[in-house]
């Protein structure tokens, strides 16, 4: 109840802004764009592997989409803010888990843009790029569960960079750098089996390939479902920090006073 | 002229000793800032490492183009950094204590938390001097390329400069720019990181031709780094990046006179 | 004397554009939209100001005080009418005029937040063109009159409001403008700063002679610093007299409570025969309340009529409440 209640309201909050969002879409389709050309431009002199020219098109276009869903999140949950404003501390006061409410917020912050955002840019790849759109209604839901995860592992980084906050009173530099790593080893612009290999390691043993590349990869019909059950792991892993970064939060505010 | 100068230097230095109030978060933000503009590179250098080259154009090419546009970019943001910020000022009506001074908006709007791209900085040179070194070993520039780079960056700043100047005149206007500056700046600024010519025809059209970026690293870069244009090309980036900062100027001034001041 | 302050037949209109009907992309709509509602803020409103004088501007919110007063300063264009601070015109004339001009905002500091008081000092010094031997004197004057000393050195973030509200003062002074508009300068202060402050004003412009204009909601401001009050509402000038011309103008009856040492012995109904100078509002055992008009009947007249209705024990007065005075202008 409450999670409807919460995510509801701030869908609601983003329509307000529906118009502005929606030039700022031809900015977001602009990136894509962007990032299509650097590898038609390559596909032009060589193969891409098992990709080819059109899949890796489709591989970055579908990637551009769900930036929206699995990447794109409130700064540290609005953490910041409240630290700042002080009303962090009756925030935590409160009866339910501060972690369960910034995330019932948050899932409304991402069906919005889902809504908003996610489907429009996808409708205008799917007409002017050679989008590859999947045949089998099993290859969608699997997609779905796997952005679902991705939205939720965004989620928990996010609240574990807006807690920071509380010590160093900022998190928007965070909040950058983790969206600059997200782009290099999520497999965002390149897929992971291109990453020479210090690279490719470290994005082999962090969540950030669940992000992007996992669910392109499902979509695309290259990768089976089972590639789910990492998804499943970082999300234990990462709830369980979340709920511990908590109780170190309540401490440090119940010392200082907020 | 001299004494505007001179009062910029004055306010420049207070906002950087405002800054320096809060010292851990200025070197935090320089480190974290270096780390982000290598990790932006490193994308486009793994892609020329494992496939050689983009549309003919070279790892230390495309490192040339990179990293002057990040040193243009670290200079006009370090010299008018609240320039970019101005809907803030429009929402807040804070633009109104800026009026009220005897010196002209511009002056105190660019002055004001001024910061440092240090991390920028740090990230265009290493890659600049690691691009153009190839370069030259490779015999492919000569040494006069180092003063004209460093004509085409001082001249790209401006450019930048002025394409931020006119869509935060449009906030006169429009009040919201967030989503305009995305499109003019963040958009336009990425899409000419990469060789213009990997783009269809109208996309390098407006690169060139609408929101003139492309000349901000492309262009000139055709003939320091190629030869592929005449020597004329430089004082064509030069003409363009003035000419679009007189309309700038203008644009800004007329929407001055138009501002409607918020609050009650 | 010429005038320090003219405004003549302003008027200002904003545009803004009519939101579209709803439906699918409604704001990119009303982005483009060609039709606006026009708002009129001010409204061929008149004054002049003379040199010296301390003019308290007030009107409830959203009547268009600080529309008026930010066309004056220069910050906004008026759409019609003209504005002259010392024979310029702030909009075309806006730095010149800036520096006849010092402004106060109660509501934002104008002082750099980050750094200690005397360096914004420094910095506007340096942007009004004041040489370093005058600075130096103007801001000892200045700490002096104002009591900065203690706080000179201070951050401004760490001030307490009562000392920012002084040390902005001091700011909007330093260039010694001759005008000074100050914009709610008491907000926020418990009583003692707000009483200090206001003597801190009075002697500004009795000791410097400034010509001051102060629009705020504190109307006990405006009793105790002003000689002249302007009122607007909904954009046009309401009044424009001294504060005794603007109660009197209102009339609201002087309140006289009268206790005898018996229970009155009222006359039948023909008592308000003349209601126009003497009314009588309440009887409550020995106590009579009645209400009076100052214009009509003096404060012993009335007496002498309360006295036929029995002897006298006690008498209090009470003047209208400025307060109360505002209330029914608005």
């Amino acid at each position: 109840m409450l999670f409807y209640v919460l995510s509801r309201k701030t869908y609601a909050r983003n329509l307000q802004y529906r118009g502005a969002h929606m030039v700022h879409n031809i900015a977001s389709a602009l990136f894509g764009f962007i990032y299509t050309s650097i590898w038609t431009a390559i596909a032009a002199d060589q193969p891409l592997g098992e990709y080819g020219s059109a899949g890796i098109v489709s591989y970055v276009a579908f990637n551009q989409c769900s930036l929206w869903v699995a990447a794109f999140m409130t700064n540290g949950l609005g953490i910041e803010q409240s630290v700042r404003t002080g009303s962090i501390a009756l925030e935590l006061m409160r009866p339910v888990h501060l972690f369960y409410q910034l995330m019932c917020k948050e899932w409304g912050q991402v069906a919005y843009q889902f809504v908003y955002k996610f489907i429009p840019i996808y409708a205008l790849y799917a007409v002017v790029l050679p989008m590859y759109i999947p045949k089998s209604l099993m290859t969608w839901l699997t997609t779905a569960v796997a952005l679902i995860l991705a939205g939720y592992l965004s989620i928990c980084i996010n609240y574990i960079i807006g807690a920071v906050a509380l010590w160093t009173t900022e998190s928007r530099w965070l909040y950058w750098v983790n969206h600059a790593f997200s782009m290099l080893l999520s497999g965002f612009l390149i897929p992971l089996e291109w990453l020479p290999e210090p690279l490719a390691f470290i994005a082999r043993w962090s969540f950030y390939p669940f992000l992007h590349y996992v669910p392109t990869r499902i979509y695309l019909g290259m990768s089976s479902p089972l590639s789910l059950l990492g998804s499943l792991a970082w999300a234990v892993i990462l709830t369980a920090i979340c709920l511990g970064l908590t109780s170190l939060m309540r401490r440090k505010v119940e010392v200082q006073g907020g | 002229m001299m004494s505007g100068l001179r009062m910029y230097g004055l306010l420049f230095r207070a906002s950087i000793r405002s800054r320096m109030q809060y010292r851990f978060n200025f070197w935090f933000s320089s480190v974290m800032s270096a780390v982000i503009s290598i990790v932006e590179f490193l994308m486009l250098a793994v892609i020329l490492l494992k496939f050689g080259h983009i549309k003919g154009w070279s790892l230390a090419e495309a490192g040339w183009l990179y990293s002057v546009l990040s040193l243009s970019r670290a200079i006009y943001r370090t010299v008018a950094n609240d320039v970019h910020n101005i809907e803030s000022y429009l929402v807040s009506g804070d633009l109104d204590g800026l009026l009220l001074r005897p010196i002209p908006v511009l002056t105190a709007l660019m002055s004001r938390n001024v910061s440092i791209r240090f991390g920028e900085v740090f990230q265009g040179i290493a890659v600049l001097v690691v691009s153009m070194s190839a370069l030259i070993r490779e015999g492919q520039i000569g040494w006069l390329s180092i003063p004209l780079t460093v004509f085409v960056i001082i001249s790209g700043a401006l450019l930048l400069f002025s394409v931020g100047l006119l869509t935060a005149s449009a906030g006169f206007w429009l009040t919201r720019i967030t989503e305009l500056q995305n499109i003019t700046e963040d958009a336009a600024r990425t899409a000419v990181q990469y060789p213009v010519s990997i783009y269809p025809r109208w996309l390098q059209g407006i690169l060139v031709g609408i929101i003139p970026v492309g000349f901000a690293n492309y262009m000139p870069g055709l003939f320091v780094l190629r030869g592929d244009t005449g020597w004329w090309m430089l004082p064509l980036t030069a003409g363009i990046a003035a000419a679009l900062f007189t309309l700038a100027l203008f644009v800004w001034r007329f929407g001055i006179s138009r501002y409607q001041s918020t609050g009650s | 004397m010429k005038p320090m302050i003219t405004v003549h037949q302003l008027s200002k209109s904003f545009r803004s554009p009519l939101p579209a009907p709803e439906g699918p992309f409604r704001g990119l709509r009303t982005l483009m939209s060609r039709q606006y509602t026009e708002k009129e803020a001010v409204r061929g409103v008149n004054f002049s100001i003379a040199p010296g004088e301390f003019v308290g501007y007030i009107g409830p919110n959203g009547a268009g005080k600080s529309t008026t007063i930010k066309m004056l300063a220069g910050i906004l264009h008026p759409t019609s009418g003209e504005v002259r601070i010392d024979g310029l015109n702030p909009h075309r004339d806006r730095r010149q005029v800036a520096r006849r001009l010092g402004v106060l905002f109660g509501q934002r500091t104008q002082l750099w937040w980050d750094l200690p008081v005397r360096d914004s000092y420094d910095i506007l010094a340096a942007m009004y063109g004041i040489d370093a031997e005058r600075k130096d004197a103007r801001i000892n004057e200045l700490a002096d009159l104002l009591q900065l000393g203690e706080f000179m050195d201070t951050p401004v973030r760490k001030l307490s409001l009562g000392q920012r509200m002084r040390a902005d003062l001091a700011a909007a002074l330093l260039h010694d403008p001759d005008v000074l508009f100050l914009d709610e300068p008491t907000i926020g202060l418990d009583v003692v700063a707000k009483r200090s402050i206001r003597e801190y004003l009075h002697s500004i412009n009795i000791e410097l002679g400034k010509t001051v204009l102060l629009t705020t909601h504190d109307m006990d401001d405006i009793e105790q610093l002003c000689s002249r009050v302007i009122v607007i509402n909904r954009g046009t000038l309401g009044f424009d007299g001294t504060i005794d011309e603007l109660r009197r103008r209102i009339g609201l009856p002087t309140l006289i409570r009268v206790t005898y040492r018996q229970a009155p012995v009222l006359p039948s109904a023909e008592i308000n025969e003349n209601a126009t100078s003497l009314r009588l509002a309440e009887v409550d055992g020995r106590t009579l309340t009645a209400e009076c008009n100052r214009e009509a009947i003096s404060a012993m007249e009335a007496l002498r009529l309360l006295e036929q209705y029995g002897d006298i024990e006690d008498v209090h007065m009470e003047e209208p409440h400025f307060e109360d005075v505002i209330h029914t202008l608005y």
